[in-house]
């Protein structure tokens, strides 16, 4: 709980920063708020209560993906410098923003109530809408922002219509409440509409088709370092606020929705990697691949154990990982060349191999190649969900065997032309570099020994 | 806990690691230095081997460790005699291929030696590993390396294509396997082999789990129809390359079909699945053999002439299966594939090494252009001639004594698979002894053969050890069956029990 004052607390500082040096202090004072965020979460005697009033709850998972994304938002501001470097001013509010974003992400890990869940969706998307918009000159942001908000605001909509039908005859917005009055009467037609609607609305925010369609367009246009945030910290609070949901409040009635699911698995896997398959830009390739993850994510709802939360927690976390590593690469190029064609990677490993390095290994983690965290998150979500939706792992592996092409032909773009396409002499900064290795060592590690991941997340009983 | 075989996994990886982390020249020493360590220690341990322990029993050189406590997997290595085999194999021919291209001018060499070796480690863990998920990882981990390779150093004007073929067809190939033992593992206790033998599938779930897994080792082998991505990418992968692929890389999936897909899958061997297999086999021997008589590509005809041996290892190893299934034990079919698949793996490459000393002479792939090497190059001739004569199979060269088991096997399963698949010792000779012929003996370009070399010291060096061997394993086979033959018992037995 003290986690969610702190970075609140950092985002209304680094706000007011805005006041000197163009907002350029406003990551730092992030940076240093979000440090202290993470260093409180492993100390469980500063939560102060673990409980609030049935609204909000602080428990062993809660933590487990506060950290997770506090340290995915920590990397996306250690990018911050570079990305943004473009930006004269306001600087300060794209920081503030995204803290913000990440106390709604926090309030999404923890609820317990579907008001808190309606709450932290909110505070979650409001900072989006106005950062998909950031490059306030490009078109193509403002685009991004507009048809986000609209989009978004329609699945508001819907979630509210779930919720309540839901209050309606169960009669409460308690979330385990709601769980006993579902494992009372499973046969509710009105309460089973209202599950149908929460999901729809949910799948959209996570980018589940076929309520993926504005997610390409979004995630391409806006500002790179926001899109990184969308992928990551957005893919993981939305996925575990709609994990908590299902398996809390919904599990009683799962033979009624796990159908519905399990096709939204079906049409994401295909559609995504087949359009990702087709894409001409790296950017929209990327999306479309951050579309079918959504997919093999949502493998998580088959054949549900009491490992599950871990292994939610790994792929997210993996992915996440993973993104950054990709997009790092594709700010530089995004930066230099003005697009993000697959042609403006042409010869990159020549340029800066470390940065074309990170990007492919990043790929081949978020294509599942062995050693990598991608593998053993996949490998760990696959074996769960083979226990009951054996079909399903079987589209997803061939979902994988499609997306291997596209992401190939990033990497072939980047490593397989002898001159360089880059003409300028300028040189990636340390940060930059220092981040590279990190994120390299990190997917390598965690893919080597996925313990690791336990050891520094997990408090495991 | 061996420190032998530590070292063998940890030799390539560390050698790896320093060379793309150091700079400068002489990166091709300090990989054939690592190279040379990494084989000494293959002879120390081969030294005091008892090829008689197998998987059930203690093990040799073995190492345990547990892994991660979310997955029933562990860091389990060990030797038992078909793997010693198969290191023997890798750990002497890294060196050889290593030094193969000492004369040649390579772009970024630190990395292209580092990919060799690292490549090395991944072959290592495949040979050694105990443990499904393990034997899995090690198997992609050789992927990247080579298609890095065939990549970065192919054939300029094809590489985009062929490589992503490759790749994505290998990589397909790999996630059904993966999807398979994903499978297996949540009837089997762990994902330990012997847990993996008695997962008490049923017969359908075997059949499914028997093509999932054979599509993977059918696509590496490769068997008839998923052979379509070998001929381009032996031709235009770099040589070095090519000499992975085919010396060692396709042992992975011969190695993969007597280690898990027997014993894990023997209900569906002895349904339909097994003759098919045996069919798709018998028809890959044919239609490679038919196919390189007819290409003028030297690469192409060599590549084809793998393809079809490759064939006749997999019919062999499925015949065996098939009898001992009907209730007649043999372990003919696995020996013969083994000793055949030890023999082609020095072959194979000695073959894609003479392509290379021809192209450099020829400047051409083309054997109609080629001719009267003979001449001018008269230690080539020989050599070459002695690494053809062991790809067709002549009494007291290598090749022999492997197929002769393996029709032997076929023969005793059924005869007139044994009659065609006989037929393409014919066809060998036949599409081997023409491209020797035109290379060698008829009339050149005077030209190019005025100004052509007899072999240089380090393509001597390379041809005459690959000779050497191909006569010392023809001369003295028995060695190699006695190693492989009590793991080989232990795999079919396992199929029965």
């Amino acid at each position: 709980m003290s986690v969610l004052v702190i970075i609140f607390l950092t985002a209304v500082i680094a706000l007011f920063t805005g006041v000197f040096n163009q907002g350029k202090m406003a990551r730092y004072v992030g940076i240093a708020g979000l440090l202290l965020a993470l260093y409180v979460s492993y100390l469980p005697e500063l939560q102060f209560f673990s409980q609030y009033r049935n609204m909000f709850e602080f428990g062993a998972n809660t933590a487990l993906f506060t950290k997770i994304s506090i340290v995915t938002t920590l990397l996306i501001f250690f990018m911050g410098g570079f990305a943004f470097s473009n930006h004269r001013s306001h600087q300060s509010e794209l920081y503030a923003l995204m803290l913000f974003a990440l106390c709604g992400s926090i309030v999404l890990f923890g609820y317990q109530n579907l008001v808190t869940l309606f709450l932290g969706i909110e505070i979650l998307s409001i900072p989006l809408y106005v950062l998909a918009g950031a490059n306030k000159t490009d078109l193509r942001s403002n685009e991004a922002s507009l048809k986000y908000f609209l989009m978004g605001a329609f699945a508001t909509g819907f979630l509210l219509f779930g919720i309540t039908l839901i209050y309606g005859t169960s009669g409460t917005f308690d979330l385990y409440k709601v769980q006993a009055y579902v494992n009372k009467f499973p046969g509710d037609l009105m309460l089973v509409l209202g599950v149908i609607l929460m999901i729809a609305a949910i799948s959209f925010k996570v980018a589940l088709a076929p309520f993926h369609m504005w997610s390409p367009d979004v995630y391409q246009g806006s500002p790179s370092l926001i899109t990184t945030f969308m992928m990551s910290v957005v893919k993981i609070s939305g996925f575990y606020a709609f994990f908590r949901l299902m398996t809390i409040a919904f599990i009683g009635v799962y033979d009624e929705w796990f159908n519905i699911i399990g096709v939204f698995v079906i049409i994401t896997l295909f559609l995504a990697n087949a359009m990702g398959l087709a894409q001409t830009n790296a950017k929209r390739m990327l999306a479309y691949s951050s579309v079918s993850h959504a997919g093999y994510i949502a493998l998580i709802f088959f054949g549900i154990n009491n490992l599950s939360t871990y292994n939610l927690a790994f792929y997210l976390f993996a992915y996440a990982l993973s993104t950054i590593g990709v997009m790092m690469t594709l700010i530089w190029v995004e930066k230099l060349k003005r697009e993000t064609s697959f042609n403006a990677f042409k010869g990159l490993a020549k340029k800066e191999p470390l940065l074309a390095t990170v990007g492919a290994i990043s790929m081949l983690s978020m294509a599942g190649i062995p050693l990598t965290a991608g593998f053993m998150a996949k490998f760990a979500l696959f074996s769960q969900a083979m226990n009951g939706a054996a079909f399903l792992v079987l589209v997803a592996i061939l979902g994988s065997a499609i997306s291997i092409a596209y992401y190939l032909r990033l990497i072939i773009a980047m490593f397989f032309f002898k001159e360089s396409s880059f003409k300028t002499s300028e040189k990636v900064t340390l940060t930059y570099n220092i981040l590279a290795v990190f994120v390299i060592v990190a997917i390598v590690a965690l893919g080597v020994f996925p313990d690791l991941f336990a050891m520094q997340f997990a408090s495991l009983r | 806990m061996s420190y032998h075989l530590l070292a063998l996994l940890l030799i390539p990886l560390v050698g790896s690691g320093l060379l793309f982390a150091l700079k400068g020249k002489s990166a091709k020493h300090l990989a054939f230095g690592i190279s040379l360590i990494q084989m000494l220690v293959t002879f120390c341990i081969l030294y005091g081997f008892d090829a008689k322990p197998t998987v059930d029993s203690v093990l040799q050189h073995e190492i345990n460790y547990p892994w991660s406590q979310f997955l029933k997997s562990s860091l389990h290595f060990g030797i038992d005699g078909m793997s010693m085999l198969l290191l023997l194999l890798t750990n002497v021919l890294v060196p050889l291929i290593i030094y193969s291209s000492f004369n040649e001018t390579v772009n970024y060499r630190n990395s292209f030696y580092a990919l060799i070796l690292l490549m090395q480690f991944g072959l290592v863990g495949v040979f050694t590993a105990l443990d499904g998920l393990l034997f899995y990882i090690f198997w992609e981990v050789t992927l990247i390396p080579i298609w890095l390779i065939a990549g970065l150093w192919g054939q300029e004007n094809k590489r985009f294509h062929f490589t992503t073929k490759f790749f994505v067809y290998t990589f397909v190939g790999s996630l059904f396997m993966l999807g398979a033992f994903v499978y297996i593992y949540n009837y089997a206790p762990s994902f330990a082999v012997t847990d993996m033998y008695n997962s008490g599938l049923n017969l359908t779930q075997q059949t499914i789990v028997f093509w999932f897994i054979f599509f993977a080792f059918a696509v590496k082998l490769p068997v008839f129809p998923f052979h379509t991505w070998q001929p381009d990418t032996y031709t235009y992968s770099p040589t070095q390359g090519t000499m992975l692929l085919s010396g060692i890389m396709l042992k992975m999936a011969v190695y993969g079909l007597l280690r898990y897909l027997l014993p894990i899958t023997p209900d569906a061997i002895a349904g339909i699945s097994g003759s098919i297999v045996l069919m798709l086999a018998i028809i890959g021997v044919l239609h490679g053999a038919l196919i390189a008589l007819i290409q003028n590509d030297i690469k192409r005809i060599f590549a084809y002439s793998s393809f079809s041996h490759v064939g006749l290892i997999v019919a062999g190893i499925f015949a065996s299966a098939l009898l001992v299934m009907n209730g007649k034990f043999t372990i003919e079919g696995g020996e013969g594939a083994l000793v055949q698949a030890f023999a082609h793996g020095f072959n194979v490459v000695g073959l894609f090494y003479c392509a290379d000393i021809l192209y450099k002479r020829f400047k051409t792939r083309d054997i109609r252009q080629m001719g009267g090497l003979a001449k001018v190059a008269p230690k080539f001739a020989v050599l070459f001639l002695i690494v053809v004569l062991g790809s067709v199979g002549l009494p007291l060269t290598n090749g022999f004594i492997g197929e002769f088991i393996l029709i032997k096997s076929i023969f005793d399963f059924n005869v007139l698979a044994a009659i065609i698949s006989g037929v393409t010792i014919i066809l060998a000779a036949a599409y081997l002894f023409r491209s020797y012929g035109k290379t060698m003996f008829t009339e050149g370009d005077d030209r190019i053969l005025a100004s052509a070399k007899d072999l240089s010291n380090v393509e001597f060096t390379v041809m005459a050890s690959i000779a050497g061997i191909v006569i010392l394993f023809g001369v003295f086979p028995q060695p190699v069956i006695e190693l492989v033959s009590s793991s080989l018992k232990f795999i079919y037995q396992s199929m029965v029990s």
